[in-house]
């Protein structure tokens, strides 16, 4: 049952999402758009927090800084804004690689205090209009629309396809990841560190690796938000974000669907239902309470046993 | 540039002024910090836990404040009133620290770290949520529960307000210092931050002992709590996670798990935030506050006072 | 060209006021199967410790074909050949027997860290090789029926086989062993002895520590026998076995298996 699940998923998944644009109004799409980029930057939180097992509080940071830098090289200096987007993923990697050096060998819940500390170090920056550039507390304006090919007419739908195309490649970098030496020894590094190490794998870099992995893609998702609305200020990249991605890791579990359901209980329910609205924050604490006690791998954990169909195929025909 | 000798005495008064004014302020706030951090540093001693809910309590002790002095008396200041609004709201605070405890972090004692950290977290949002939808998510005022008296000492202003958060907090911390050292029930505590399980084995019942610095810590955070009240005078329902995690850092830079050095982590780190609003800007001063603490935690992880303790492989 | 023998020089290894490991020397010749063996306590593990890198030691020099490991952190050790298994079995508990023994492939592996990003024909073709020899080793330890389960929720003997595949994943020149029998029935180290057997003859040196005293005079060939960090004797099995210090060693602690 849960093959099948997972081999009609993803066509499944994307079927429907193909579809949404035809079938919802002008601000569902919105919705939908919006739920899309935070799929992708939950999966990139995924990466350092699910993979390589690291208490990352800040990736509204990363997002953050591929956003802010997608809106400054556009809106200050002028560049297309399809341009933009190999810095807005390098950027923020060059951070995840700086930022992360220093911290990842911090025992875990020092690692999340520091990590907060960098996202709040980061919004306060952007609040105060550092070098002219970060615009202030009001972010900055009138960033310039992607065009996509075929959609000029309707910006709306062309940005809701932009972020549909980042979640494809998002979902094909990790399916990457997962199925080469680098994805394998972030799992070992998490599982148990010294026996990682004492087995050869250079457990620092790896974990800077999953740093700035997860911070290029997450930066990537800032551009696609940017883009979405012509605009990016501070409150949308606060400490408090990164607590919501980190819980809907935990919670959602480390996995594409885990997720996809973590970020569709955080961010569309509460726009379906407005009543939830004020009680989610409330009533998401009491979930993630429970979901520990009850369920600590997630609602819906990493699958496991991920070895290549031919050599199972080889080990049940015999031997 | 040559200045004539009188401005030079001027500029060296300012900068005294400012120093002595950041010092009065920076020991007030700082006493709040180090108020709140004992807290943090006393579960986390035992439990190895950063209890982030710790932070909402605190707020939520405001409050509740509030609601006391409302429900009970309306108006007035009397010093009757002001102890009596302390007391009950501790005892509240205290109530729902011991509530806490036992619903989110007793059921996850053996889980891994991760899941009691996550839990905190869940707690944290439903604290500081509920404050929200009980009393709304916009600015209260702080009742007057001591009058605004103020004195001018050569150029330094002085609330009576601060000289009572300052005295109190050094009592009960003078206080919570003996308590630890020269108590049975204060060496059992500090028994357990070492060894739980030793402790364990040793006759210390530790359930009774978590408890126990539950209310002892959230009891202070809502002194704290209500300190922040009285000295801020608008509160809000989120202002929990301001405050804790600056108490946290406090913590942190004392050496966590360490009672004296939460004590002086708060004293420190209230000096350097007003130091640097007054030298600087506050619009700067939580960059200032969490750069100190990464650089802590990369340079000296254990903290001033804190201690090295190796892994057996 | 480098001799692949491992040279330990006054190694002394401190925790604070404790001396762990006492001005220890031994030397372990290519091909052999050498034994480390001494009351409970005496500081083996942490011999191994210092040698591969996880608890380096202060004095001394540990030198492994010609080159100074000492200082080496645990990743750069197993790089140059030297691999170990643990007292504790240290598995990938929440992975499955044949990504266990996978991750012994990850210094064989050629892959760099932007293959997990992108793949090319030839990191495919180095996935293919890698899951190949894992295939060969769960032939090799007659682990294949496991090969998909979750590792910790095997046997313990099971689970020490898993971890041995592991170490011989990586190609090691040294293998160290720390306990190998610990916990096994008699059947289980009669399948180990000849393990280490098969192991010796595909040209990989063997340092082990072991408490069973039957297999310890059966498989090794030479021993050092350490009680409280220093080495109070060394030299085959027979000859240990009548050394008056080894003998008071011995009789002086709870040990029944002597």
């Amino acid at each position: 049952m849960m093959k099948k699940l997972e081999r009609f998923g993803y066509p499944l998944f994307f079927l429907v999402m193909l579809t949404l644009p035809a079938l919802l109004d002008s601000r569902w799409l919105a919705v939908a758009t919006t739920f899309v980029v935070f799929t992708i930057v939950a999966l990139s939180m995924d990466i350092v927090l699910g993979k390589a097992g690291m208490f990352n509080m800040g990736q509204a940071l990363f997002f953050g800084l591929g956003a802010y830098t997608s809106a400054i090289l556009n809106a200050k200096f002028g560049w297309p804004l399809w341009t933009t987007l190999p810095a807005a993923i390098l950027i923020p990697a060059f951070f995840g690689v700086i930022l992360a050096g220093p911290i990842v060998h911090l025992r875990g819940d020092y690692l999340l205090v520091t990590s907060i500390g960098f996202n709040i170090v980061f919004i306060q920056v952007l609040q105060n209009n550092l070098g002219g550039l970060t615009g202030g507390p009001n972010g900055i304006f009138g960033i310039e629309v992607l065009n996509i090919p075929g959609f000029t007419d309707s910006p709306q739908i062309g940005a809701y396809i932009a972020a549909i195309i980042a979640l494809v490649v998002t979902l094909l970098v990790m399916h990457n990841l997962e199925h080469s030496k680098a994805g394998r020894a972030l799992h070992y590094l998490r599982e148990d560190e010294l026996a990682a190490s004492s087995i050869g794998v250079n457990v620092r870099v790896y974990k800077i690796f999953s740093f700035a992995l997860g911070a290029g893609i997450a930066g990537m998702a800032g551009t696609i938000f940017a883009n979405q609305y012509s605009a990016v200020s501070p409150e949308a990249f606060d400490f408090l974000q990164s607590v919501l991605f980190f819980s809907i890791v935990i919670v959602g579990g480390s996995s594409v669907p885990g997720i996809i359901l973590g970020v569709f209980v955080m961010f569309v329910l509460p726009e379906i239902f407005r009543d939830f609205a004020t009680w989610r924050y409330f009533i998401f604490g009491f979930a993630m309470i429970f979901t520990m006690i009850l369920r600590p791998r997630g609602i819906w954990p990493a699958k496991f046993g991920k070895i290549p169909k031919r050599l199972i195929k080889e080990i049940n025909h015999g031997r | 540039m040559r200045l004539p000798p009188a401005l030079k005495v001027l500029l060296i008064r300012d900068i005294m002024d400012i120093f002595l004014q950041q010092l009065v302020n920076g020991l007030t706030i700082g006493s709040m910090f180090a108020l709140i951090a004992l807290g943090y540093t006393m579960v986390y001693g035992v439990m190895k836990l950063i209890n982030f809910a710790h932070g909402d309590l605190v707020a939520a002790s405001a409050f509740v404040g509030l609601f006391i002095f409302a429900e009970l008396f309306g108006s007035g200041t009397s010093i009757f009133i002001a102890i009596a609004v302390f007391l009950l709201s501790a005892v509240v605070i205290a109530a729902v620290g011991v509530l806490l405890e036992r619903i989110a972090y007793r059921p996850l004692r053996t889980a891994p770290r991760l899941s009691a950290v996550v839990s905190a977290l869940g707690a944290s949002m439903v604290i500081q949520n509920g404050i929200m939808l009980i009393w709304g998510p916009q600015m209260k005022i702080f009742p007057d529960l001591i009058p605004q008296v103020y004195w001018d000492i050569g150029g330094v202003v002085i609330s009576l307000i601060q000289v009572l958060i300052m005295v109190l907090s050094l009592a009960l911390m003078i206080a919570l210092y003996i308590f630890i050292e020269k108590t049975k029930i204060g060496t059992a505590i500090r028994a357990s931050s070492i060894d739980q399980d030793a402790a364990r084995l040793m006759g210390i019942n530790v359930n009774n002992i978590i408890v126990t610095i539950f209310v002892i810590g959230t009891s202070l955070g809502a002194v704290g709590g209500l300190f922040i009240g009285l000295y801020y005078k608008g509160i809000t329902f989120n202002m929990g996670w301001q405050y804790g995690l600056y108490a946290f850092v406090a913590a942190i830079i004392g050496g966590i798990g360490n009672i004296p050095g939460a004590m002086l982590g708060g004293v420190l780190l209230g000096l350097f935030n007003a130091f640097i609003a007054g030298y600087v800007s506050s619009t700067w001063s939580d960059a200032f506050t969490f750069i100190l603490l990464i650089v802590i935690l990369i340079v000296r992880p254990t903290g001033i006072l804190g201690e090295r303790v190796a892994e057996k492989v | 060209m480098a001799v692949n023998e491992l040279i330990l020089t006054n190694v002394t290894k401190r925790f604070g006021g404790l001396v762990a490991v006492d001005d220890l020397s031994f030397r372990v010749k290519e091909g052999q199967i050498y034994g480390i063996i001494g009351p409970n306590g005496a500081g083996k593990t942490t011999v191994f410790n210092c040698i591969t890198g996880i608890h380096p030691c202060e004095e001394g020099s540990i030198r492994w074909r010609d080159e100074e490991i000492r200082l080496l952190p645990p990743h750069e050790v197993a790089r140059r050949g030297i691999v170990r298994t643990f007292q504790t079995i240290r598995l990938f508990s929440q992975m499955s027997v044949a990504e266990n023994i996978m991750s012994g492939r990850h210094i064989k592996s050629n892959q760099g860290w932007w293959h997990g990003v992108c793949h090319t024909p030839g990191s495919r073709r180095d996935e293919y090789d890698n899951w190949n020899k894992v295939d060969e080793l769960l032939d090799f330890f007659d682990l294949s029926k496991y090969a998909v389960s979750p590792v910790g929720s095997l046997a313990y003997g099971i689970q020490r086989k898993v971890e041995m595949a592991r170490a011989m994943a990586t190609e090691p020149t040294l293998l160290i062993l720390d306990e190998p029998a610990a916990g096994l029935n008699d059947k289980e180290t009669l399948a180990l002895l000849e393990t280490i057997y098969r192991i010796r003859e595909r040209g990989v040196t063997i340092l082990l520590i072991e408490h069973d005293m039957d297999l310890v005079m059966e498989v090794t060939e030479y021993l050092t026998v350490i009680n409280f960090g220093r080495k109070i004797a060394e030299g085959t099995p027979a000859q240990i076995q009548s050394d008056p210090a080894v003998i008071e060693a011995y009789l002086g602690s709870d040990d029944d298996d002597f």
